[in-house]
């Protein structure tokens, strides 16, 4: 019987996944350099990078099927290492490969991994049923997977990692291939997930796609999961506003624009019909509404241009991707003893 | 291990190869080969006297060579070609673990191949009703041929789990199983004759050239009678002994090579008919006796003497030889045996999750 696994020192049994300096390399090549991240039960955590950041492999480690070259991972507490079986008990993983029984209808697939997970042929059919419905594949149930479209397949994908009613849901790249209507129910069943106390984790680069779900945002570039305060001062940088004005055009408008707010033509810019202004904060931003109206213009558009983890994922890349690690910066002791007493 | 997950994994795999229009095609193509097989040896074998034997023996054979040569595309490419069409590391994410998914694949691969066998039994009925074979025979090659249909297609499974391309696999597959099957004759025959001996042969014979005349002398142990009028009188005179020198193969050295090869086991395994001369009366027991024959050593010093009655060779039936000779089937089938589930192992290692070293150019999902 498996017995719990032993704790390592430092990191605490919590429920989640909690991932500590992990590592790993496919010969030559260094996929994965320093991965330390927690995702949080009762959140759904995204897992954001670039084509070739490592989100791939990062996912497979902690699904059971990689062991890691170093560092640890822990999913509800338990190392999915040494104790593969009690993992994948816990966890619900959703590939980013299209992998389909082509022989097998939608039902037998279900019906098939639920017996894989142990369930009585009765009771893996009643949930195989279940989950079709929660998919919206009822109509095409007795199709062989083979006919299915990819956003269908997709659906069938997600509902397979859901057969044993996973604590921990990891899904790589869910949203692609999928339909408005797919993407919004896909959207509703995380949210229902994480409120039911659940982890999930759901990696993906469409991100305005992630926005609307994720609670929490993990930045993983060049195999390296970016230190949580340079994601807070990139999300603090200066971003962009979409400005429109009701019938100027904006060559005009971005006079009138300058002149309400009392800053120099040149630092605005245009983009169609609209004058893009950068602001400090969100702050900055409502002060600046404030004027524009107070200055009679009529405003009819006042919004950011980027999402927030667009913006933090450009200003982290840069456009080149970072070559090494960022340098570990030392806690400076001084630091917060100083911020303490002052 | 648990029984509901491999026989889930067993049903899954064959549910997909059942679902395929291609494997009703290739077992049709099966049927009409055996039916042109058995038309051909009632024809051959007919005219002999209990031709039963002979027949049912060629269609084991046939099957045998049939399933060799269908059962490595059935399991060559079980695992890798699973991992290329992404079906794989679902299941390996499962409960189900490693070994369950390669005894299940495995068993899979084996039930597929013995559908070929079954579709053989009609002909193999025929065949006894047409003259008979004796109950030991069937059961017994019938029992040889579903192992080596189980030993290839554990062969087959192992190697699509070594080797990351199920193409290179199956290629693989082929060439293991033709080792088996022709590379252990290759082997058996040039081994054979680079082990050479010498042997020394010593000989005299009987001086014809001294008697002139009508009369010749009686042999040893002859009698004149007016078939055979010679003249007792005469004393015979014997040659001087004379020596010479040359090599034979030494054949029971390596007949042991020829012990691992699918059909040496089917034929040495299974229990032989002799008629009244102690021939063998099927193709089994024929090759069981060239087998059995391999093993006796050459006589290193060999005297033939004309003028000593009674002194020629080895003058054994095939029945003689077969039964003061080792059976050697247990010791190919446990070479096979091995082999088998070293490869197992290997597949095993390499299949394991979470997946350690990765050999170039595999991935995992």
């Amino acid at each position: 019987m498996p017995s719990p696994a032993p704790q390592a020192p430092g990191i605490p049994a919590e429920p989640g996944i909690v991932v500590q300096g992990v590592r790993r390399a496919f010969g030559e090549v260094q996929a994965v350099r320093n991965v330390t991240l927690r995702a949080h039960a009762g959140r759904v955590t995204g897992l954001v990078g670039p084509n070739g950041s490592g989100k791939t492999t990062l996912l497979l480690m902690l699904a059971s099927l990689l062991a890691p070259d170093a560092g640890s991972i822990r999913i509800d507490g338990v190392d999915p290492v040494t104790d593969p079986q009690a993992a994948r008990a816990l966890l619900g993983w959703m590939p980013d490969a299209l992998g389909a029984w082509n022989a097998l209808t939608s039902r037998e697939t279900l019906a098939v991994t639920a017996r894989l997970y142990g369930m009585p042929r009765a009771e893996a059919s009643v949930r195989a049923d279940a989950l079709l419905g929660e998919v919206g594949l009822v109509d095409l149930a007795d199709a062989p997977a083979r006919v299915l479209s990819r956003g269908q397949k997709q659906r069938l994908g997600l509902a397979r990692a859901l057969v044993h009613d996973p604590r921990v849901l990891l899904l790589d790249e869910p949203a692609s291939g999928l339909d408005p209507q797919a993407r919004i129910d896909l959207r509703l069943l995380l949210r229902r997930f994480a409120a039911e106390g659940r982890t999930v984790l759901v990696s993906s680069h469409i991100l305005s796609e992630l926005e609307e779900v994720v609670d929490d945002a993990v930045f993983l570039m060049a195999g390296v999961t970016v230190d949580p305060a340079r994601v807070e001062a990139a999300s603090r940088r200066a971003r962009p506003w979409r400005v429109r004005l009701a019938g100027a055009e904006a060559s005009v408008a971005v006079e009138q624009v300058a002149g309400a707010l009392r800053i120099p033509v040149e630092s605005l810019g245009v983009d169609r019909r609209d004058v893009m202004v950068s602001f400090e904060s969100e702050d900055a931003a409502a002060g600046a509404l404030r004027d524009l109206v107070g200055a009679g213009l009529d405003v009819v558009e006042f919004a950011a241009a980027q999402g927030a983890l667009e913006r933090t994922f450009l200003d982290l890349g840069d456009g080149r991707p970072p070559q090494a690690p960022p340098p570990s910066e030392p806690p400076a002791p001084g630091e917060d003893e100083s911020e303490a007493t002052s | 291990m648990s029984g509901q997950r491999l026989g889930t994994i067993v049903g899954l795999e064959l549910t997909q190869r059942t679902r395929s229009i291609a494997w009703y095609v290739l077992l049709g193509v099966f049927a009409v080969l055996l039916a042109i097989v058995t038309g051909l040896s009632f024809l051959a074998w007919g005219s002999a006297y209990r031709p039963g034997g002979a027949i049912y023996s060629t269609i084991v054979y046939i099957t045998l060579l049939l399933v060799v040569l269908v059962s490595p595309t059935l399991s060559g490419n079980a695992i890798n070609g699973d991992r290329d069409a992404a079906t794989l590391a679902p299941v390996q994410v499962t409960l189900a673990s490693t070994l369950e998914i390669l005894i299940g694949k495995f068993l899979a691969a084996w039930v597929t191949g013995l559908a070929f066998v079954a579709v053989s039994v009609p002909f193999l009925v025929l065949a006894t009703l047409g003259g008979g074979g004796a109950p030991a025979t069937i059961t017994v090659s019938l029992l040889v041929l579903v192992f080596e249909v189980g030993i290839i297609s554990a062969i087959g499974v192992a190697l699509s789990g070594i080797l990351s391309r199920p193409l290179f696999s199956v290629a693989t597959t082929y060439l293991v199983v033709a080792a088996l099957v022709v590379g252990t004759l290759i082997a058996f025959a040039l081994v054979g004759m680079t082990m050479r001996s010498e042997v020394t042969s010593h000989f005299r014979s009987i001086e014809y050239d001294q008697y002139t005349g009508d009369g010749y002398p009686c042999l040893p142990g002859e009698t004149p009678s007016d078939e055979n009028p010679c003249d007792d009188d005469i004393e015979v005179r014997c040659g001087e002994w004379e020596t010479s020198t040359h090599e034979v193969p030494r054949f029971d050295q390596v007949w042991w090579l020829l012990a691992a090869n699918p059909f040496v086991i089917l034929a040495d395994a299974t229990p032989t008919q002799y008629d009244e001369y102690g021939n063998p009366n099927d193709l089994f027991g024929q090759i069981k006796f060239g087998v059995r024959a391999a093993q006796q050593p050459p006589e290193l010093e060999q005297r033939w003497d004309d003028c000593t009655p009674g002194s020629q060779g080895d003058q054994r039936t095939p029945a003689e030889v077969v039964d003061q000779s080792t059976p050697s089937w247990f010791v190919g089938m446990t070479l096979q045996l091995l082999l088998a589930a070293g490869l197992m192992w290997w597949a095993w290692a390499r299949t394991r999750t979470p997946a350690g070293r990765l050999p170039a150019g595999t991935r995992i999902a």
